[in-house]
């Protein structure tokens, strides 16, 4: 039993510095926020030291960018996103507006606070964030997944009515295909 | 150094031919006021005759108090190097107005969008209700009547910390004892 729960161990130790060393980032980007992803990814920056990289389909990534603004109405594409993603998943929030609507906090079409809809594992804040900014959150989100505790796709799975509530309550019109994960 | 010839021989023009307002702003900029019913006589003037070809903006103002819209059509001469602005009123009420994406195709768009934000009817255009917002049920969003910070706070969730949103001008002045210039008071939230 005790051997079991050591080689246990060492199984999810090379899973998540697997998971860690690759990033793959779904080429989503909302908002303005999206300028500062060439600037992470191109030579000066470089995040593809940290197996950070653009994948180009939902099932091909493990994180989701929201880079800036949520309108009401990308609210409904990203949320399609997020559910078409594969686990493990990441949320990574992306300058003020996601967390607490920035500059449009008083808008009648963005909305406030992106974790009442998706659960996220970090925030960068900033507006803009830089490139150093934007690493600095990647390599958050690398110790979070070492220590095993970026699970937020169990977690949205678990309170799926608490999330579809909290969204359902923007997205009125909704015709969305269920997923059983 | 400039005389406003060709701004006033324009002005002239427009205002002969169809009787109506309109002044001179300043170098390059004229504009004129019209009735409701003329304004796409003086577009389609404008555009065949005299070589308006571009119609560069089309917006729409709300006054509340007037109980009016306001319909500005900017257009623009690359000859003439000129930028005319059309104004007319229409009721705010029963906003309905002239459809002119016969003239210029691109007047749809903004046509569409003022639809959707104020409301306006234009009869005979085509397109999507929806354009710019989803599965909107409240007033057209733009007006003036619309109370975007209680529609925001009723509908999304705010961050504790966020609600009382101070004013960033009072708090500076506060905390650095500077003095309110006097053309600040009128901004402040206080």
């Amino acid at each position: 039993m005790e051997n079991d729960k050591n080689s246990q161990k060492i199984v999810d130790y090379i899973q998540n510095f697997a998971r860690k060393h690759s990033l793959f980032v779904l080429a989503y980007g909302t908002g303005c926020g999206a300028i500062e992803i060439p600037a992470t990814m191109t030579s000066r920056y470089d995040a593809e030291r940290f197996g950070i990289r653009g994948a180009a389909t939902p099932r091909q990534a493990d994180v989701l960018l929201i880079t800036g603004y949520l309108s009401t109405k990308t609210l409904k594409r990203v949320i399609r996103v997020y559910e078409q993603m594969q686990e493990p998943k990441y949320v990574i929030g992306f300058g003020s507006c996601t967390i607490n609507g920035g500059m449009y906090y008083d808008s009648y079409n963005t909305i406030n606070g992106l974790d009442q809809y998706l659960p996220v594992d970090v925030y960068i804040n900033g507006c803009m964030p830089r490139p150093e900014a934007v690493i600095s959150g990647f390599v958050k989100l690398q110790e979070l997944i070492m220590a095993g505790r970026a699970n937020n796709g169990e977690k949205y799975r678990e309170n799926l009515e608490h999330y579809r509530t909290n969204q359902k309550k923007i997205i009125k019109n909704w015709k969305m295909p269920d997923y059983n994960w | 150094m400039n005389d406003l010839v060709k701004e006033n021989k324009l002005l002239d023009t427009v205002i002969n031919s169809f009787k109506i307002e309109g002044k001179v702003i300043r170098d390059c900029r004229v504009e004129v006021y019209a009735d409701k019913n003329t304004v796409s006589s003086i577009l389609l003037f404008a555009k065949n005759q005299l070589g308006y070809i571009h119609l560069a903006h089309m917006t729409c103002v709300d006054w509340i108090d007037q109980g009016e819209y306001e319909m500005i059509y900017t257009i623009y001469s690359p000859v003439d190097k000129i930028t005319l602005f059309v104004k007319t009123r229409i009721d705010r009420e029963n906003p309905v107005m002239e459809n002119i994406d016969t003239i210029w195709d691109q007047a749809n768009t903004y046509e569409r969008e003022m639809r959707e934000m104020f409301g306006i009817e234009f009869p005979g255009l085509i397109g999507e209700h929806d354009f710019i917002l989803e599965d909107w049920d409240q007033i057209p969003p733009m007006r003036k009547e619309f109370d975007t910070h209680k529609y925001a706070a009723e509908t999304f969730f705010t961050r504790p910390g966020r609600e009382d949103a101070k004013d960033v001008r009072d708090e500076i002045n506060k905390r650095s004892g500077a003095k309110v210039p006097e053309f600040a008071k009128k901004y402040s939230r206080e």
